[in-house]
């Protein structure tokens, strides 16, 4: 353990001033089936222990992804392995049974632009507050004790559109009816921005907003620069100016091949692009020079190296990265997606020890 | 009487109303149904799959398409069936065992079914087994593996093993987020797509159909 001269919320902050920081910010994700093997392996209890051995910079304070029908969670079918459900968004979606995994989505109650305008526009727009301020404020207060850097979670209106409607249906919507993809993205951001005020009402003053939406896959964006332009991009950057307008920095999560969309991402206002995932072509090394300047980068770190647990091929990603993205002064250490359960804990272990000797500044 | 450019250049701009009526029009005209496939409506979305690998269209773009075909196919299927004319090639797909994901699946059998493939889609958490038996069954030219996850990775190296094992020409093609050249090749796959506009390229190699 190296040590350390600022507090999580100091480095951060200097981070996105591209100011000197002691160490680079630090955070990190991890499979359950991940913090399973470690606990097996001398881990002593769960993921805030593995955040704790990572010395993590980051304080989340709530989760707001908001659901018409927050508390369905209605049980269609199930079999040994698998259980079906109708979820709080209306669809039908498989999950397996004690453990994680991308669920199959298996079909949409919002089927069509008058399903959405009759039941569940009204539905979303009427619905309970989904998180507890109170809760937030104390986590707000737990941060601030731990000098961590604070801040709001949600998602955006493209992650919204594919939980709210389904990849096939908005996708095609976009051409075919371009008015109701407007409409879905601006009501989910509406209520989004709703939620974080109720939360900001309880007299707290996060740091950043983390705003989650993958909308891109190992090839490219899933929709086109010009798509995106049009229907999502308005609503990031209203997250983003609502942000800002309250002294918060902005943090983008988006897995995926995003090379195409980086200076959208800068106009919109986001200020960090997180976890930039390496298996889709993302690599810092390329657009750190190019961008690290305007666009903090978070991450990057190839899970699939990881999963080898090879040490030597793991010191080099990591020494090569850390030094692209430190040139910039605007880098945090992030695994590229989550850590996954094929990483030893002895591994993780000699990860940390590889961001204590490279991440220094 | 249309041209069947009219028709590809219908399909490739994802009309699916045009794509419909030309289909029709050509068929009142006399056009052979398997010519309006074969010249008209699977140009059309190798056009799509050329500009989707180049980045020049995306997802939507291909979907538009892909349905405005969907759409033509149901003129013509029963008119294909009656005259005992099936597509030349047949596919089997799925997600691996472990892995419920299926967009990128999806995404695939789309494309391959606008090459004119048939494509038996046999969903997600596929068994080694199931490949297997469906593929005798249909007597398939080509499997296709789909994993999202690293930990769903093994079970596409013991389907490819346990194809392998039976012996069967089929030719065994592998893709989704995490799987590489290098992956597939490790484990004995005959191909790797690492897009949907690549996997009708790879797809028509294999069963040795110029792409």
């Amino acid at each position: 353990m190296i040590s350390t001269t600022m507090t999580g919320c100091e480095r951060v902050n200097r981070m996105f001033a591209r100011q000197d920081q002691d160490r680079i910010p630090r955070c990190d994700t991890f499979w359950p089936e991940t913090i399973t093997r470690w606990q097996r392996e001398g881990l002593l209890w769960d993921h805030e222990d593995a955040l704790l051995f990572l010395q993590s910079d980051f304080q989340p304070l709530c989760w707001s992804w908001p659901a018409p029908f927050p508390q369905q969670k209605d049980l269609i079918t199930q079999d040994a392995e698998t259980e079906t459900y109708r979820d709080a968004w209306g669809g039908v979606v498989r999950y397996w049974k004690g453990r994680s995994g991308t669920p199959e989505h298996v079909g949409f109650g919002c089927d069509s632009r008058a399903v959405w305008d009759k039941i569940y526009r009204p539905a979303l727009l009427a619905a309970p507050l989904q998180v507890n301020p109170k809760l937030s404020a104390l986590r707000y207060q737990k941060g601030r004790e731990l000098g961590r850097w604070t801040h709001l979670s949600g998602v955006e209106g493209f992650e919204a559109l594919r939980k709210q409607i389904g990849d096939e249906a908005f996708l095609v919507a976009m051409i075919e009816d371009p008015d109701w993809v407007h409409d879905i993205v601006k009501v989910h951001t509406d209520v989004v921005l709703r939620t974080f005020d109720a939360v900001l009402a309880e007299g707290i003053k996060p740091d950043g907003l983390w705003i989650y939406g993958d909308m891109a896959y190992n090839h490219a964006t899933i929709c086109s620069p010009a798509m995106y332009r049009e229907f999502v991009w308005p609503h990031h950057k209203r997250m983003a100016d609502w942000a800002h307008a309250r002294d918060m920095r902005v943090i983008y999560h988006t897995d995926g091949r995003v090379s195409g969309v980086l200076d959208l991402y800068i106009a919109a206002g986001f200020d960090c692009l997180q976890p930039i995932e390496a298996k889709a072509g993302m690599d810092i090394r390329e657009f750190a020079p190019t961008h690290g300047d305007r666009l903090a980068m978070f991450g990057n770190i190839d899970v699939m190296k990881m999963a080898t647990n090879d040490l030597a091929l793991l010191e080099e990603e990591i020494r090569t990265k850390f030094a692209a993205g430190m040139a910039t002064r605007g880098y945090a250490y992030h695994s590229d997606h989550s850590v996954p359960p094929q990483v030893s804990w002895d591994t993780y272990r000699a990860i940390i020890g590889f961001i204590d000797r490279y991440g220094n500044y | 009487m249309p041209q069947l450019s009219e028709l590809t250049a219908a399909v490739a701009a994802g009309k699916r109303t045009d794509t419909v009526r030309l289909t029709q029009e050509l068929l009142a005209a006399g056009s052979a149904p398997q010519d309006i496939v074969e010249k008209g409506l699977v140009p059309g979305m190798a056009i799509v799959g050329e500009q989707f690998k180049k980045n020049e269209i995306f997802v939507p773009e291909m979907l538009v398409a892909a349905r405005a075909m969907k759409e033509a196919l149901k003129l013509l299927e029963p008119l294909l069936a009656s005259a005992g004319i099936k597509p030349k090639y047949t596919a089997i797909i799925g997600t691996v065992q472990g892995d419920l994901h299926d967009i990128g699946k999806n995404l695939i059998s789309m494309m391959w079914r606008g090459a004119n493939f048939a494509v038996i889609d046999l969903g997600t958490n596929v068994s080694a087994d199931k490949y297997l038996a469906a593929a005798k069954e249909h007597n398939a030219n080509l499997v296709g593996l789909s994993a999202l996850l690293t930990t769903t990775m093994p079970a596409m190296k013991d389907t490819v093993r346990v194809l392998k094992a039976a012996g069967l020409s089929t030719k065994i093609m592998v893709g989704g987020a995490p799987i590489t050249q290098a992956f597939a090749d490790e484990i004995g796959a005959d191909g790797y797509a690492a897009d949907a506009g690549t996997a009708v390229d790879i797809a028509k190699k294999l069963v040795g159909q110029a792409a």
